[in-house]
């Protein structure tokens, strides 16, 4: 198992979309320093820059350039042949589709780290003297990537599934738009896969348990979509001829 | 016999079309095994199934004794292959397309050097391979094929895209793996003549049929001399030769002799003449491996 993942990452690194990764920070920056904000008194400063910089971090930016991800993980496998050359070896594709999934998440996470920096770094530029609230950061940045496995698992089938890069950035797009008005239902809102990752991101939601949005709806949203996608993937990647 | 490659009620359909019917292969250990078949007989869609791309709508593939089904990672510890066009990732360089695979396969680092060797890529080892050309794309192919030493080689239209000297180098490198490795190879081709030299077995397909299934010698006696000869009158002539114990055929303007050596074709003529027919023509037609090959697989088609 480990050197399929081990083979996954030499193949990722070498195709030089990790820079990708530098795109998150630098989204971030801009978001951070594009708007004004005016410091209300009684208030951390801090939770007013998280408030508006999660905002369109989570609910564009992150569903997409995770499927932007899945895509490249599974175009160098399109392009030339390369899933029958990687079918063809001593390898089950069960281990094949884990392994790819287990990079995207871990980059994910590595992209969200980066995003944190971006955080602090624009509460520096702007000389925000309040503390820097840790926990509730962590909180945001660990539940936006909870948040995106299942779109993750969802990309990467659709990614396996069609030859062509755009179609499933053309799915993601669709599903990624409505998020905005859809986040502001009160009754659907909380059902919709993509808005996940800005509820989880908004550090006004509930703060009762670990993350901003109730355990009931973790599991059944985030873990229920998780698996629907991901075992429709599996089992698909499966079945498909190559 | 022991088979390397033993396919049973081998069936794929795509819709109502078969592309593959009911195909029973066999290849023994350390043959070189040639797949022929004109365009669109079924070959790729027979080797997809052979390395487990591919469900078979029926029937079962086995290699080394195993099942497909059951057995597939353990079989394909064994297997090297290439499979139409040559696979390869387009952003890597030939090494790092070969490190790819040889992560997953757990060989020596230095098996990357001994077959860019073999195939004779370690000039452009460090080159990205979007910029090689067809050739040299197969070649790396074929180096993939070969990293882990299988014991059987999978080979679909490997000859592909190279030049004359490449297609002698490649036959060279196949012709010496049974011998050095042990290996069993299948090698697919549309043209009978660019395997006939180091093929030992013959496998022909035609429409997803198995039409012909033997050695190359036995194909070669196919395609022996045969002696034409014109009379007076062809039917009189041909009687009295089957009467006489001699082995003839009727054909449409004359007598084909089914004749051994020439001492037999002096002694049949000898007694025609004897016989009082009057001899217009003898002639040799010989028929060619290919020509053999294009019949067999047209007389396939029209009926
Ligand atoms: N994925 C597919 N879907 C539908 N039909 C297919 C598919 N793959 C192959 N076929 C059909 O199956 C038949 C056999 O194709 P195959 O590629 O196996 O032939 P081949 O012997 O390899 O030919 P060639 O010498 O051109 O490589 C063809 O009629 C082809 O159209
Ligand atoms: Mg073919």
């Amino acid at each position: 198992m480990f050197s399929v993942i081990n083979s996954e990452w030499f193949k990722l690194r070498k195709s030089k979309v990790l820079f990708l990764l530098l795109v998150a920070p630098l989204v971030g920056l801009f978001i951070g320093l594009a708007n004004s904000f005016i410091e209300i008194e009684g208030i951390n400063a801090w939770y007013e820059k998280l408030i508006m910089m999660n905002f369109t971090y989570a609910t564009l930016f992150l569903p997409l350039i995770s499927g932007v991800f899945a895509g490249v993980i599974c175009r160098y496998e399109h392009q030339e042949g390369g899933w029958k050359q990687l079918l063809a070896l001593p390898v089950t594709r069960g281990k094949v589709f884990l392994s790819k999934y287990l990079v995207l998440i871990l980059l994910m996470l590595a992209m969200q780290l980066m995003y944190l920096v971006s955080i602090y770094l624009v509460g520096m530029i702007e000389g925000i003297t309040d503390p820097f609230p840790m926990d509730i950061v962590w909180k945001s940045i660990l539940g936006g990537w909870v948040a995106t496995l299942p779109l993750i698992a969802l990309q990467l089938w659709v990614s396996i599934a069609f030859k062509s890069f755009a179609a499933p950035f053309a799915i993601n797009v669709i599903f990624t738009l409505p998020t905005i008005l859809v986040i502001n239902s009160e009754r659907f809102g909380p059902y919709y896969p993509w808005g996940q990752p800005f509820l989880m991101m908004n550090i006004s939601g509930s703060t009762e348990d670990v993350f901003f949005v109730p355990w009931d709806q973790i599991l059944m949203v985030i873990g229920g979509s998780f698996l629907l996608f991901f075992i429709g993937g599996y089992l698909y990647f499966q079945r498909k001829a190559v | 016999m022991e088979y390397i490659v033993e396919t049973k009620h081998l069936t794929k359909s795509f819709g109502k079309e078969k592309a593959v019917s009911n195909l029973e292969m066999k290849i023994p250990k350390g043959e070189i095994y040639g797949f022929l078949g004109p365009n669109g007989a079924g070959k790729t869609t027979t080797i997809r199934m052979l390395l487990g791309l591919m469900r078979p709508t029926s029937g079962s593939v086995q290699l080394f004794g195993k099942d497909m089904k059951n057995s597939r990672i353990e079989i394909l510890k064994n297997v090297g292959s290439l499979v139409e066009n040559p696979s390869y990732y387009p952003h890597l360089t030939a090494r790092e397309n070969l490190e790819a695979s040889r992560k997953i396969l757990n060989v020596p680092k230095k098996r990357i050097d001994e077959v860019l060797k073999q195939v004779r890529l370690h000039g452009v080892a460090n080159k990205k391979v979007k910029g090689f050309s067809l050739g040299m794309k197969q070649r790396l192919g074929i180096a993939a094929a070969m990293l882990h030493q299988p014991e059987l080689l999978i080979l679909d239209e490997p000859t592909n895209g190279l030049d004359p000297s490449g297609i002698i180098e490649m036959r060279q490198l196949i012709q010496s793996l049974p011998e050095e490795y042990g290996m069993t190879v299948l090698i697919s081709s549309h043209l009978l003549s660019e395997i006939d030299q180091m093929a030992t077995r013959v496998g022909v397909v035609s429409k997803g049929k198995m039409i012909f299934q033997d050695s190359i010698e036995t194909m070669r006696k196919f395609a022996q001399a045969s002696i034409q000869v014109r009379v007076n009158d062809n039917e009189a002539a041909w009687r009295s030769l089957l009467a006489n114990g001699q082995k003839a055929d009727i054909g449409e303007e004359s007598v084909t002799l089914q004749a051994e050596d020439d001492e037999q074709v002096a002694g049949s003529i000898q007694y025609l003449v004897q016989q009082g027919f009057s001899i217009y023509r003898v002639q040799e037609e010989k028929r060619s491996l290919e020509n053999i090959f294009l019949e067999m697989t047209r007389e396939e088609q029209a009926g």
